[in-house]
């Protein structure tokens, strides 16, 4: 009888979890410290070896009741899941929508302060002085050290250092 | 103002000419880099001459009065000192040091060959 009074509260704790979430102190389920946040199997589904043997006696049916009790609980964890990740999802698109606010205000927003619209023609100067320097890299190292003439890189010297004299002021133009 | 473009372009020629394995970039290099009246390509070229280790291109940096160890710019003459106590090999250089010392005609590059090689030997 008292297996049966059991096997009822697990059914009915099973089956109304968020009513029985905060009572987890169980004695002999090693799983109760360990549960997922807070959703614990309140339930006493571990029975002893000696109860085992009386149940087989009396009542053949507790052990697939208690199987499908925890099968139920299972399914229980996997909402909580696909509960956990659907508010995940609209967390992300909470960030995407907020993302996307603020690049169109940032379009639709006119620049009126002159130290930033002096940084931003600067930005734009430098950006395009990088992108001249990449497609005109000029004379590399590599090449010189691998110039079978070398008139050519002395001409190349020569001009060059000629260029950086009379640009420092060190020789007349 | 010195355009940036021009500095680079003879940063990679001075750093090409010093991985020419061709004896004819030391000619160069001695000719234009070390006769320049700035004082960075000087440095530069300097620079790269120690750095091939030749006996050629060392001698130029430390026998040469107004060249290398013996610059009249101060900068440039640390600059190649420094480069000397670099080496990894330093065999070549203390030798030609030591000939300078005993060898040279004018006393400020005897001095100077004399002050490196006491480095020299202590690094």
């Amino acid at each position: 009888m008292a297996d049966l009074l059991s096997i009822s509260s697990i059914r009915e704790r099973i089956f109304n979890p968020t009513k029985h979430e905060k009572s987890v102190a169980r004695s002999s389920n090693p799983f109760a410290q360990t549960s997922f946040k807070g959703n614990v199997l309140t339930a006493d589904v571990f029975v002893s070896e000696n109860q085992n043997k009386d149940e087989n006696q009396n009542v053949s049916f507790t052990g697939k009741l208690k199987a499908s009790a925890l099968v139920g609980s299972i399914a229980g964890i996997g909402n909580k899941i696909k509960a956990g990740i659907e508010s995940v999802a609209a967390f992300a698109n909470k960030i995407k929508d907020n993302v996307v606010n603020y690049w169109n205000k940032l379009n639709n927003t006119e620049i009126t302060f002159e130290p930033a619209k002096q940084a931003l023609s600067r930005a734009n100067e430098r950006m395009t002085d990088a992108l001249h320097s990449m497609f005109d890299p000029g004379i590399s190292k590599n090449q010189i050290a691998k110039m079978e003439d070398l008139s050519v890189a002395k001409q190349l010297f020569m001009d060059n250092a000629e260029t950086w004299a009379i640009q420092a002021g060190l020789r007349a133009a | 103002m010195v355009d940036k473009k021009i500095v680079k372009n003879v940063k990679n020629i001075i750093d090409g000419l010093a991985m020419h394995q061709n004896p004819e970039s030391v000619a160069i290099l001695e000719d234009i880099g070390t006769n320049s009246p700035v004082d960075e390509i000087r440095e530069m070229t300097a620079k790269a001459l120690v750095q091939k280790n030749l006996p050629e291109s060392l001698k130029i940096v430390i026998t040469n009065k107004g060249k290398g160890i013996n610059d009249m710019s101060t900068g440039v003459a640390m600059c190649t000192i420094n480069e000397l106590l670099s080496l990894e090999d330093k065999t070549e250089a203390i030798r030609i040091l030591e000939d300078t010392v005993e060898n040279n005609s004018d006393d400020e590059v005897r001095d100077n060959a004399r002050s490196i090689k006491a480095l020299m030997a202590l690094s």
